[in-house]
């Protein structure tokens, strides 16, 4: 028998638990990608309902109402509007709150108005005992023409409702559950004659809305039908209140709320979490305590990673058969792709460490208390968002910026992004800190390497604060400001929630910037491995005869290793490093750091992958060598002019600097100017934050070393 | 033997570097929100 497929919608207000209710129906039988054309999430997964339907389950970005006032929200609107969409469901799962749910019921409304089969998803459905909360199920369903699962994702209660529920959509009312054309009967009267076979909601949301929808039936519509735009948006005002109106009559009657235990616990919290001084206190003992672990947690599994794939290099030398090939595998290939997994602990920490302060409900309070702060900045609360989520990657980070309302903010707020220290650095601050800051603890339990992270990710931080600042006085832009945030309830993170998140963001930062560096790693061996001159071809015989010419008695390792560094300095890649060598000298940088900094442009981490690639080139192929790491071989490393450690205290600390102030990837400058719509901000960002970043590390290099 | 099989690893790599930050797809773009959307 063949398999039904049932597509469905899952939407609902942010923060009522829509992605646990989505990971709990899909399990890990799920999708990430964008929607086409635009940097909106899309998520879908699968759901098993029984042995021969299965449900396709869209997550819908949240969305409070059908007004839309983001690209996230159109989003929504878009799909609902249109039965030619490939997704367009054949049932809409509208996921509630069951604490705010006079709230989430406006856009439960809406979408009862646009006839297309709706379930209603009470979640945290655990919480009303607590809460003095009781619902009159039947009477809610019958006036909201509806079926109503009580669910707790996060005690998977409800789930099996919820999928039987979706399993029997086709019996589920498609009647509106209020007459919204009662705001003006003269005006939907007329539209109601005119379009006789379409759906009286979506001509008003396709004119009050101007959604991305079959253009020429809008126009149509629109050119017949627009009010002034006042006109408009006092309807709009009415249908708002009228739909509040019957959500209060039918709450009143369906809902009934202990008040003396509806307060508790959350209050005292906030009172605590979002004090003026302890609020502040607690968040930044929090960021401490997130960056102390992330170094000491991580230091077992990446010295693993780090040995492994040194062994696995050797490996591959010693047994696949002799040849170029077998060189582009085990000094191209795999020293590329160890420079990039041996971060996955340290990133996997990071996002841990994110997802249980955003489930937590924290995160809210974080954005609230860091309002104050922000304005002064001529950032908003919200900003706050897109700074920390840059810890992560620029790219989402900046996305995130489309909640913030104001224009002005927003710009500013995309600006000042790469700022934040990214998980793409992390490897780069990472492998230069142990290198140049030793191994010791302070106060016998705080990691001196472990501050000096923290300490980068402040200058980052700050640097982004100022920055805004400047931009706010010299940015002519003049836009309207108010600041709203949703405090979600305390809750103790959903391990699966938590795992899906760690995992989802581990994987796109790992196969995302993995491909580059493998496709970097492949270029840069080969640019290494091969020379333009017969010097070239000829090393071994030009450094031999230098070495008679000079009555030198040397060690077979020392003359190879002297052969490799000739034949490294005449390959393509040292002429490249050697040509832009002088720029970057005063900053304390010899070729190969300079090629590694150029080529990291595609991505930071490439940084240490390169290093891998130009070191593991440039080695001996004896079996001690070749089972160093790339740590022991950059600690090894020797300037053949001074005699000194290339990767001493002055340059590391150039190099940290420079990495922290310069302009991130290729991919952070395609998304800015995405965002602004214009190449406009993304030059300034590159030359502005570049140049200072070259000008920083210039002069601490200069004064350390 | 080998060698062509560097030759081919290396045409790849180029191939998928310019495909992934020179190549230009065509979007759908969104008509209802602008640089500004929201702004008021």
């Amino acid at each position: 028998m063949a398999q039904k497929n049932i597509k469905v919608a899952l939407i609902g207000n942010p923060n009522v638990g829509k992605t646990s209710v989505f990971n709990q129906l899909t399990g890990l039988n799920q999708q990430v990608g964008n929607y086409p054309g635009i940097t909106v999430e899309k998520k879908q997964g699968f759901a098993k309902l029984s042995n021969d339907v299965r449900a396709k389950i869209i997550d819908l970005p949240g969305t409070y109402s059908l007004n839309a006032s983001s690209i996230d929200e159109n989003v929504v609107i878009e799909l609902l509007l249109n039965k030619k969409d490939e997704d367009f469901p054949d049932v809409a799962v509208v996921v509630t709150e069951v604490e705010n749910l006079k709230r989430n019921l406006l856009l439960f409304t809406q979408i009862k108005d646009l006839e297309i089969p709706a379930i209603l998803v009470i979640n945290m459905s655990d919480r009303m005992k607590l809460k003095g909360i009781e619902l009159d199920i039947p009477f809610l369903e019958q006036e909201l023409k509806t079926k109503i699962a009580l669910v707790s994702s996060r005690k998977k209660i409800g789930i099996d409702t919820l999928k039987n529920l979706i399993l029997n959509y086709e019996d589920l009312s498609i009647e509106p559950c209020l007459n919204s054309s009662s705001i003006d009967p003269e005006y939907f009267d007329k539209l109601r004659k005119t379009f006789p076979n379409q759906l009286l909601y979506k001509l008003w949301l396709v004119i009050t809305q101007d959604v991305n929808f079959l253009n020429l039936e809008r126009n149509e519509i629109k050119s017949a039908f627009t009010k002034s735009h006042s006109d408009l948006k006092r309807l709009q005002q009415k249908e708002t209140i009228k739909r509040y109106q019957f959500i209060n009559d039918t709450l009143k009657i369906g809902q009934k709320i202990d008040k003396s235990k509806a307060s508790g616990i959350q209050a005292k919290l906030d009172r605590i979490l979002t004090h003026k001084v302890f609020g502040y206190v607690i968040f930044f003992f929090i960021l401490f305590a997130i960056f102390q672990s992330i170094f000491e947690w991580s230091t077992i599994p990446m010295d693993f990673i780090d040995e492994s794939f040194a062994h696995f290099s050797n490996y591959a030398k010693t047994h696949l058969p002799v040849g170029k090939f077998t060189d582009l595998i085990s000094e191209g290939i795999i020293p590329g792709i160890g420079g990039i997994v041996i971060f996955i602990p340290q990133i996997a920490f990071l996002f841990l460490f994110i997802s249980v302060l955003e489930e937590s409900g924290y995160m809210s309070r974080v954005v609230f208390l860091m309002d104050k702060i922000m304005r002064r900045f001529g950032l908003s609360g919200k900003s706050i968002v897109p700074l920390i989520s840059g810890t992560a990657c620029a790219i989402p980070a900046i996305m995130s910026a489309r909640n913030i309302e104001n224009w002005k903010e927003r710009l500013i707020t995309i600006l000042v992004t790469p700022f934040t220290t990214c998980s793409a650095r992390l490897p780069v601050y990472a492998i230069i800190i142990s290198l140049i800051i030793p191994e010791e603890k302070v106060l016998g339990f705080l990691s001196l390497q472990g501050l000096a992270l923290m300490l980068l990710y402040l200058i980052g931080f700050f640097m982004a604060i100022f920055s805004s600042w400047l931009l706010d006085k010299f940015l002519k832009l003049s836009c309207k400001t108010y600041f709203v945030v949703e405090m979600p309830s305390y809750k103790i993170p959903m391990f699966k929630n938590v795992a899906i998140n760690v995992l989802e963001k581990t994987k796109a930062f790992v196969f995302g910037a993995g491909k580059i560096i493998l496709a970097l790693s492949v270029i840069l061996w080969f640019l290494g491995s091969h020379g333009p001159t017969k010097d070239f071809d000829n090393a071994e015989q030009i450094v031999e005869k230098d070495i008679l010419a000079n009555n030198l008695v040397l060690e077979p390792s020392l003359i190879e290793t002297k052969v490799n560094t000739y034949r490294l300095e005449h390959s393509y890649i040292g002429i490249i490093g050697k040509a832009i060598e002088p720029a970057i000298k005063p900053l304390g940088y010899d070729w190969k750091i300079g090629i590694a900094v150029v080529t990291s442009f595609a991505a930071r981490e490439v940084f240490v992958g390169t290093l891998a690639t130009i070191y593991s080139v440039g080695a001996n192929d004896d079996e001690d060598d070749m089972q160093n790491t790339i740590k022991k071989r950059m600690q090894a490393e020797i300037n053949p002019v001074t005699g000194e450690k290339v990767f001493n205290f002055a340059t590391g600390i150039s190099l940290l600097l420079f990495y922290a102030f310069a302009m991130q990837c290729i991919s952070t400058l395609a998304i800015v100017k995405k965002e602004t719509n214009s190449w406009k901000w993304p030059i300034i960002q590159l030359v502005v934050m570049s140049g200072f970043a070259y000008i920083v590390a210039l002069i601490a290099y200069q004064i350390l070393k | 033997m080998q060698e062509i099989l560097v030759y081919i690893a290396l045409f790849i790599a180029v191939g998928f570097l310019v495909k992934k930050f020179f190549w230009k797809k065509s979007t759908k773009k969104s008509k209802s929100c602008g640089d500004d959307c929201a702004c008021h």
